[in-house]
């Protein structure tokens, strides 16, 4: 047992784990965040994917003793303003785009293509489809998860072109 | 006004309701259970394919501080009542039934038979408990192909059969099978393979079962496909009545076919509940998944063809061969569904098929996606190979076999009427879609740069339901079940049987009875997965679109009469003057007269005039209307490199009839997703033993998934040509893509070799494989 703390989805949180229990296993056992689901507990499916000090990692591959002083979001700290049940823009985007069928592989992308998409803002599709590529789903085919980063990143891109000064022109031209 | 509301919901892409939840992992799967002083189940697994257990000793195991109980094969035999597989007993099948035992006893039977459970305070002990459990095996021959198990010779792996045959042989003649193939030009002889894969759903099986010593209540948190099967096998294993056996089932991470009823494991752990009055838990990982949950369709055929020298299709005939692993059940019940479906949507004259089920050291045959998928894949492939003989077209010779609509239909040898097929529509549409000539001039230029480019086609049906039959009492499927209730709050609440594993049907079930009720969509609740409350149900077989469609379209019909007779009495007008729309019930002509369904409900509840609370609630069922056929023709454009056998899907076109669309995104979802498996059945995927029995793809790097960059965007065209019946066209479409797509990939294939004289009679294709077959077909390499 080692005490260690961390901040995860914004909050301290301490803990005492095993030496040997993963970060994925203390989020799900001891921090209660069942979210971050384990599909194959050796690194390739993806599905155990948090983000970790602004990176996807595997948290099936990563000890919690190794998360000590790390700050890390799991799928129930995306909502924004915290507001529980709320959905982010990403998260939205693959609602609207039908992206998930069962939902098990669902956290994994998220983290996965949330931690993308803030370095790579304007991916194509080729991009986000190898970005993704460590992630498995076995329902759907993934073209409707692709289209929904796809529109995901569409949408920020838009909101992003509506500086002040454009929204004026905008507006301008309106009238 | 009720047309006006279908056409908001029913047909259209509502966003599904299941979403916000799974996507903000506030989705509830069976590993999220946690529940007061429960415990974790791990299982000690055999390492060898055959053996003989002479010890187990768990004393060490015992004595480990955190385990609270190991449970052997006896042991738990000595505290469950035994008997054949629930499955097996439930379908009354009267063929060859060996010992079933929850854990190994006497011997184990494949790598990672189960031959011990340790019980402990959390996983992490329970794998250590795991590691001191010890076993002492006297090794056997193990029995690794189909072969060898029918070879009286072969080592029996169960004592009370004396053989290793699963299913006995059967053989069946349709039509006068030796007059057609007398009559043929020519007979062409060929042996087809299908290779093992499996389901791998991305959340493996689990349960959690709690045993109440004080009620004698058997709670089990399952992940199934239907809470009510999981429900009898447990009451049969632990002799237990059904009524104290309650299976709760939330959100499930997939199955395609893995998780009907309840595994040898799960009912160990309800067992051990029992013995120690205390929750266990047990989510399989990876390795056990793939080793041991199940796999699917090894299965050989034997096949002649009788064929006109115009390009006709006159007869098959068709020795099976069915590897069922060990522990045998769908694998033994399997032929007999190729057997009937092997026509497809041809006009054959004449068919003989035969059959017989092996016994293997191998994980237990199960359904998996389209469990006969393999009769189109032999029936697809004799027709590309009988095309490249007579120098025919892919499509041409399918043009010419396909049975055209007629009235009354044409019927297939094997007996059902192919009412409402359009295959022939189905080709062709794809015909139109994929420029055919274009294609052969690209794939002229690529050639000739040393590029090989390759077009496959394939036409399939689906009895999803399958036609009425005119004699029979009731539909297809038999019938399906649903009470439906408007609650005191104004919620039009269905319960249902079926036990939805993505595929929405909290959704598209609401569709359709806020449609024909009349309420907003937000309005329908679907409850699942609650044995106590659901009637008997089941999801699988491409059945829930037309039968629990169906169901819901007539319950909410029948339950939406109830309440306008009880609205009726209220506003005092007739029942025939009432309309419902948009949850007001109103008297046609006097938008002023509104009142809200909720009101109504609320009046209900508190009782019309003193007498007691009237009761909206209905309990319908529905046979399947007139049924109908799904179906369709897909089409892939492939790009082999003939240097590193690569196959790259550089495009795929699917034209699908379905009927009706009750909500045309999660159709082709289904549609998508069952293509994404079956290219990786034929690029990647493969459950493969040793000669000695030993499993080589027990972890995602040697059981290969497909990714994001091997599937490509799959363009769908939907026929909506036929309707049957007068309120019911929406037809199944789960099990489609898994069931084409392995025949259209490896045609194009194929049709891509062409140039090295390769033909194809299997269905895995990895690199190194396509790479034997071009230096088999062309050992000099002088077509290079």
């Amino acid at each position: 047992m080692a005490d260690i703390t961390l901040r995860v989805n914004g909050a301290t949180r301490t803990g005492s784990p095993e030496a040997r229990k993963t970060l994925a296993d203390f989020l799900r056992d001891d921090l209660n965040l069942t979210g971050t689901h384990l599909g194959c507990e050796h690194g390739v499916c993806g599905a155990c994917t948090v983000i970790v000090d602004g990176r996807a990692v595997r948290s099936c591959l990563m000890l919690a003793v190794q998360a000590a002083g790390s700050e890390v979001t799991t799928v129930e700290g995306l909502a924004p303003d915290g507001e529980h049940g709320e959905l982010g823009p990403l998260q939205q985007a693959m609602w609207d785009s039908h992206s998930f069928q069962c939902g098990f592989c669902t956290p994994g992308f998220v983290m996965q293509a949330t931690a993308f998409l803030s370095d790579h803002p304007d991916a194509g599709e080729q991009q986000i489809r190898e970005a993704l590529s460590g992630n498995i789903c076995r329902c759907t085919g993934y073209q409707s998860i692709i289209d929904g980063v796809l529109l995901a990143a569409q949408r920020n891109r838009t909101l992003r072109n509506r500086t002040p000064r454009n929204r004026e022109t905008l507006s301008e031209e309106r009238r | 006004m009720t047309a006006i509301a279908a056409e908001r919901y029913t047909g259209a892409s509502i966003k599904r309701s299941e979403d916000p939840r799974i996507l903000t992992g506030a989705g509830r799967y069976v590993d999220d259970i946690k529940l007061p002083g429960m415990l974790h189940a791990a299982f000690v697994r055999s390492p060898m394919a055959h053996a003989r257990v002479l010890s187990v000793d768990v004393s060490a195991a015992r004595a480990l501080p955190g385990v609270v109980a190991v449970l052997t094969g006896a042991e738990l035999e000595a505290i469950t009542v035994p008997g054949p597989d629930a499955l097996m007993a439930l379908v009354g099948w009267a063929g060859p039934t060996p010992e079933f035992t929850l854990l190994a006893t006497d011997k184990v039977r494949l790598v990672g038979d189960p031959v011990a459970v340790v019980v402990a305070e959390s996983r992490y002990l329970a794998e250590d408990g795991c590691e001191l459990v010890e076993v002492e095996y006297d090794d056997l021959p193990p029995v690794v192909d189909a072969a060898f198990a029918l070879d009286p010779g072969s080592p029996p792996l169960f004592a009370n059969l004396g053989d290793n045959i699963a299913r006995l042989h059967s053989r069946h003649e349709f039509g006068d099978v030796s007059a057609t193939f007398a009559r043929a030009d020519r007979v062409t002889d060929l042996h087809i393979d299908v290779h093992r894969h499996q389901n791998v759903p991305m959340e493996g099986r689990g349960c959690v079962a709690s045993y109440d010593p004080d009620s004698g209540v058997m709670t089990m948190h399952a992940s199934t496909q239907s809470v009510h099967l999981t429900k009898i096998a447990v009451a049969m294993r632990l002799g237990m009545e059904q009524d104290k056996v309650r299976v709760l089932a939330g959100d499930i991470g997939g199955s395609f076919g893995l998780k009907i009823g309840a595994s040898r494991e799960e009912l160990a752990v309800a067992a051990a509940s029992r013995q120690i009055g205390r929750p266990v838990k047990w989510v399989e990982d990876r390795g056990e998944n793939l080793t041991a949950s199940g796999q699917a369709r090894e299965e050989s055929f034997d096949v002649r063809a009788a064929v006109s020298s115009d390009g006709d299709l006159l007869g098959l005939d068709v020795k099976m061969v069915v590897d069922t692993g060990s522990y045998p059940g769908t694998g033994a019940m399997v032929p007999d569904l190729m057997e009937a479906m092997l026509p497809g949507p041809y006009k054959l004259a004449a068919m003989g098929f035969e059959s017989i089920g092996a016994i293997t050291n191998k994980a237990t045959y199960v359904a998996y996606r389209g469990p006969w998928a393999s009769e189109t894949f032999v029936r697809e492939r004799v027709l590309d190979l009988i095309a490249k003989d007579l120098g025919l077209d892919p499509v041409e010779i399918r043009q010419r076999n396909v049975a055209l609509r007629t009235d009354p239909p044409a019927v297939m040898i094997t007996g059902r009427p192919l009412v409402g097929v359009t295959a022939k529509e189905s080709l062709e549409r794809v015909a139109q879609l994929v420029d055919f000539p274009a294609f052969r001039r690209r794939q002229a230029q690529a050639r000739a740069q040393g590029r090989y480019l390759g077009i496959g086609v394939a036409t399939f049906i689906e009895a999803a339901p399958g036609p009425r039959s005119p004699e029979g009492p009731s539909g297809p499927m038999g019938l399906e079940s649903m009470r439906l209730r408007l609650t005191e709050d104004g919620i039009v609440v269905l319960f249902t049987g079926q036990m939805p594993h993505g595929q929405s049907h909290q959704t598209t079930l609401a569709q359709i009875a806020a449609d024909e009720f009349g309420v907003p969509f937000e309005q329908v609740r679907v409850v699942v997965g609650d044995s106590a409350v659901v009637p008997f149900g089941l999801t699988g077989g491409s059945r829930s679109a037309t039968m629990t469609g169906g169901v819901a379209l007539h319950g909410a019909r029948q339950l939406k009469a109830k309440v306008l007779d009880f609205a009726a009495d209220l506003m005092e007008v007739s029942a025939q003057d009432l309309l419902i729309t948009d949850g007001n019930v109103w008297v046609r002509g006097d938008p002023a007269s509104a009142i809200s369904v909720t009101e109504v409900a609320q009046r209900a509840a508190s009782g019309p005039s003193g007498d007691g609370a009237a009761e909206l609630e209905v309990e319908a069922t529905y046979d399947g209307g007139e049924g109908g056929w799904s179906g369709g023709t897909h089409c892939a454009i492939v790009d082999v490199d003939a240097e590193t056998g690569i196959v790259k899907v550089e495009r795929y076109v699917a034209v699908e009839d379905c009927g009706a669309l009750i909500n045309p995104a999660v159709v082709e979802g289904q549609i998508r997703g069952g293509v994404a498996q079956g290219i990786g059945a034929v690029l990647l995927e493969r459950s493969a033993y040793g000669e000695d029995g030993t499993f080589q793809s027990a972890t995602f790097m040697d059981y290969l998934m497909p990714t994001a960059c091997d599937v490509p965007r799959i363009e769908i065209e939907h026929l909506e040509t036929v309707p049957l019946d007068a309120d019911v066209n929406f037809r199944g479409v789960g099990e489609g893509g898994m069931i084409v797509a392995p025949p259209t990939v490896v045609n194009a294939i194929e049709d891509a070799l062409s140039p090295f004289g390769v033909r194809i009679y299997e269905q895995h294709l990895p690199p190194a494989r396509i790479l034997e077959l071009i230096a088999e077909a062309d050992p000099g390499g002088e077509r290079r």
